[in-house]
């Protein structure tokens, strides 16, 4: 009988397009420079025209590029029928997980519209009480040191000791340091420019998890080497040279989760760098295996000291978790010099999306408590605290030294100066601003130099602006900011946040 | 109505109304600390003589601008040759419940050897109500225990008891606790303060003073200046925009902050930089107003290693924004040390008499001329400390190089 009932025609399910460049015809000189630049192929030329072929994501670069300025991308109206608890967003997550079967991929940071905690705090400044500081006119200081501080200086039949060389420390001059971006996640280009402009802002820059690229030793005094689950490109030479080392243990962007290049993207160059086999997939295991456990994780750090032979600061990087504060703790006992702590908000070049949207803490919480436990338990003036994850401005950056972190890790704000426009696309491959590539014809796109001088103006810009603020509330050394959570005030919608952070609220004075 | 204009009909010299809540030992409801602007003196003298207590008086009152009634203080060193080596607890109570609740806390944990209310007139100008002030002189016990913790030094020890009477102990609070000193404070003028107090009736080798211009806070006895610990005493004019931070040091090592003002953690600074830590003067002085790294860099490279360590190791002990302050101590030896910002936001001037016998500290000028009017007088540079030792004459005048006779 069943036989008799007709099936229905096999459809492939196309989800409608979310972005459509339009091209004003008019204006257009024909010159196709959109469609070659198109990574995605989202632009064809057809009968003497440009038209949109579909799969745009709202790269921009076709508009850059563009010199009759003739391009608009325009998001598609909502195709789907409005529904409250059906968001479009889960509609299209679960018609694209049965097409494929697999796990959504995506990247950049969680995407959601969460409203940030930053923006619901507001800066203290200084009134006739205490004079505010003109920051043109007088010293308002940024210099950071990153490493452990020995807690108080010794004296000994009236001399004061001095013992420089138990405690290496990094000197910068601004409270920030770009993250974790490995050489495979991005361009030879894109992470030169991020080492050069270290460099010039004399600050430090992670090296990701894919090894040091021997051009890049020259820069290596900037560099922050890390060393992670799959232990890549790990030889005398990505340790010596280097700033500091640096434990990943997790990522804001997928805490609990490892890593994964694809092997296309495993070129000679990433090969001879992460020293793996050419092509092969290179793969990052969730946890490390030689560290179940925190002594496990106490002899890591022991080892890389001793063979650094103690000329190096050893810090661990966590992603902010439920009980950040105590994990806090456990490194510091365990004897890291610094932490990292990476909020829910921190970008990746390819994480799981259930990871990256649903797991984690928000950065401005996990940093107050942080910095809470350490003090509690007498450990914070030992060790240097960075923070990031979804720092999107200087506003941002002044918020997380006031709620406790010593030192501000950007990323997605750098690839941003740098050309990214955020399309969440990193986990293909086809970056059309040569960032998140190894496509050589992509890659070529990018011109370190430029990408440098963008980035450098921008922080030079953001310290700036950290020194405004500071003159503003009538401070002039930025270590008098950090973790002075009484010059914040919440303003947001939940109190208990502002109550856990240990803020107060607005309208809270004194007396 | 007559309540809010002020009970007692009180006004301040533009005949604005004074706040009359009034508080005594017991923290005010929702205290949350303090900010305001003050006038702070002192004197000591470098050959040992006893200087009387009018002499102090007259140098505060004068500044009379520096205050609004709210507020003022004195404290006296070398004020009891006789019991010098035992510890003097002077405390408020808010009634003779309070001394009932201390006296059955110390009991057992102290030796008192002798106690005495401290005298107060019964009448003065100021509003009511006025603690029941009285002191204990006492040595510790040979047994010393807190909460699990054997064999505290005796400093140590002592400085636990006096947390825990301010933090649990009601009705009480300890006002000064140190060898051979005493502090006389209270909420008025500065004048009021020395006639509530009759300040004229004491003399001693170096007394700080201070008078408050608080903008905003409940009057609280006791949490006017001179904010004390042991025999540390701090008066302080200024608004510490760095408190938060430094806060979180001292109560890293343990110190608890009962009064919530900035004033009390740099009280505790000193105590932790000095006492525990066992810093020259100079090397703490610096931790809490350093050069800037760019002055620092053209120092000598041994200096320039010594200034970066301070920096970098005692970073939460920075005191930023702007301040003026007068330390003093009788441990080992009695000394004043007055400090400014690194920016010196806020006055200091230096004073010594003609004869080279008496020196002086002070917010103004007039200060220091109305007692001595020939004196020599000088302004130390911003964030460098003037310390000057009963018998020994003046260590640093504040225009020295800042680690001048530091050992490293």
């Amino acid at each position: 009988m069943s036989e008799t009932v007709k099936q229905g025609k096999r459809l492939d399910h196309r989800l409608p397009e979310k972005f459509m460049p339009t091209i004003d015809y008019e204006l257009c000189r024909v010159c196709k420079r959109c469609v070659n630049d198109c990574s995605y192929q989202a632009l064809e030329f057809r009968e003497s025209r440009v038209v949109p072929s579909g799969g745009c994501v709202a790269c921009g670069r076709c508009i850059a590029v563009c010199p009759a300025n003739c391009i608009e991308i325009r998001p598609v109206p909502p195709q789907f029928a409005p529904h409250g608890n059906w968001s479009e967003r889960s509609r299209r997550a679960i018609l694209a997980q049965s097409s494929s079967g697999g796990v959504l991929l995506s990247s950049c940071g969680a995407d959601d519209e969460h409203p940030s905690i930053f923006d619901d705090l507001l800066l203290d400044a200084a009134q006739v009480t205490n004079p505010s500081i003109d920051p043109l006119r007088e010293p308002v200081e940024t210099v950071t040191y990153l490493g452990r501080r020995p807690g108080h200086l010794e004296v000994r039949d009236g001399k004061v000791i001095i013992r420089e060389d138990d405690t290496p420390l990094i000197r910068m001059d601004m409270p920030l340091m770009f993250g974790h971006i490995s050489l495979g996640s991005v361009s030879y280009n894109a992470q030169k420019a991020l080492f050069m402009a270290a460099k010039e802002l004399n600050i430090v820059a992670g090296s990701g998890e894919g090894g040091l690229h021997p051009d890049f030793y020259q820069y290596a005094d900037r560099i922050c080497s890390e060393v992670a689950s799959g232990r890549f490109g790990i030889k005398p030479e990505y340790l010596k040279g280097v700033a500091a080392v640096e434990i990943k243990i997790g990522q804001g962007a997928k805490p609990g989760h490892g890593g994964h290049l694809p092997g296309e993207k495993v070129t000679t160059m990433i090969s001879e760098t992460r020293m793996i086999p050419l092509g092969t997939d290179a793969l990052s295991p969730y946890p490390h295996h030689d560290i179940y456990s925190i002594e496990d994780l106490a002899q890591l750090i022991s080892l890389l000291k001793e063979s650094t032979e103690y000329r190096l600061p050893v810090g661990v990087k966590i992603a902010a978790v439920h009980n950040v504060g105590a994990i806090a703790s456990g490194l510091v006992r365990a004897g890291a010099d610094f932490l990292t702590v990476d909020g829910y908000k921190g970008g990746t070049g390819a994480a799981p999306r259930v990871i990256r949207d649903h797991a984690g803490l928000p950065i401005e919480v996990a940093i107050a408590a942080v910095d809470q436990r350490l003090t509690r338990e007498g450990l914070r003036n030992r060790v240097t605290v960075c923070a990031g994850g979804g720092i999107r401005s200087s506003a941002d950056m002044i918020k997380a030294l006031a709620l406790g972190a010593d030192v501000v890790m950007v990323s997605t704000a750098a690839m941003i100066a740098m050309g990214c426009r955020v399309c969440q696309q990193c986990h293909r491959g086809l970056c059309s601003w040569g960032i998140a590539t190894q496509r050589e014809d992509l890659c070529v796109r990018l011109n370190s130099e430029v990408a440098a001088d963008r980035i450098v103006r921008l922080f030079r810009a953001w310290n700036e602006e950290l020194r405004e603020v500071l003159g503003a509330m009538g401070i002039d050394a930025v270590e008098s900011l950090v973790a002075n959570r009484d010059r914040l005030r919440y303003r947001g919608p939940n109190p208990k946040i502002a109550e856990v952070m240990g803020v107060k609220h607005i309208g809270e004075g004194w007396g | 109505m007559k309540e809010q204009n002020g009970e007692y009909g009180r006004v301040d010299r533009n005949g604005l109304p004074v706040r009359t809540e009034n508080y005594v030992a017991s923290r005010p409801p929702a205290w949350q600390g303090q900010m305001g602007g003050c006038g702070i003196a002192s004197c000591i003298s470098l050959k040992g003589e006893r200087i009387p207590g009018d002499r102090i008086a007259r140098m505060l009152t004068i500044m009379e601008e520096r205050e609004n009634g709210l507020g003022a203080g004195y404290a006296c060193y070398g004020l009891f040759p006789d019991r010098k080596d035992q510890y003097c607890l002077q405390f408020f109570f808010d009634d003779e419940e309070g001394k009932r609740n201390v006296e059955e806390f110390l009991d057992g944990r102290i030796s008192v050897h002798h106690d005495e209310k401290v005298f107060t007139r019964e009448q003065t100008t100021i509003a009511p109500p006025y603690p029941l002030v009285w002191r204990y002189f006492a040595s510790v016990t040979e047994k010393r225990e807190w909460r699990g913790a054997r064999d505290l030094s005796e400093d140590d020890y002592l400085v636990e008891l006096v947390k825990h009477i301010n933090e649990k102990v009601e009705k009480a609070f300890c006002v000064s606790s140190g060898k051979d000193m005493a502090v006389f404070k209270g909420n008025g003028y500065s004048y009021e303060i020395a006639d509530l107090y009759d300040v004229e009736r004491y003399s001693g080798t170096m007394w700080l003073s201070h008078s408050r211009f608080p903008t905003n806070s409940p009057a609280w006895w006791a949490g006017s200046h001179p904010m004390s610990l042991l025999d540390w005493g701090v008066c302080h004019n200024g608004e510490i925009t760095s408190y938060g931070v430094n806060r979180r040091l001292v109560e890293m090592n343990g110190y608890r902050c009962t009064v919530l003002t900035d004033t009390e953690v740099v009280a505790y600074l000193w105590d932790l930089l000095v006492r525990r830590n066992g810093l020259p003067v100079e090397v703490a002085a610096f931790a809490m107003a350093p050069w800037t790294y760019q002055d620092i860099a053209l120092m000598s490279p041994g200096h320039r290693r010594l200034a970066e360590w301070i920096r970098i190791t005692y970073k939460e002990a920075f005191l930023n924004g702007p301040f003026s302050i007068i330390v003093g101590r009788s441990q080992p030896e009695t000394t004043l040390i007055a400090l400014t910002d690194r920016k010196k936001l806020r006055p200091m001037i230096a004073g010594l008499s003609p004869d080279g016998g008496t020196a002086y500290c002070a917010s103004e000028e007039c200060a220091i001329r109305i007692v001595e009017p020939d004196a020599q007088t000088w302004t130390p540079e911003a964030g460098n400390p003037f310390v000057a030792v009963v018998g020994k004459g003046i260590l640093r005048r504040g225009t020295e190089h800042p680690f001048q006779g530091v050992k490293i």
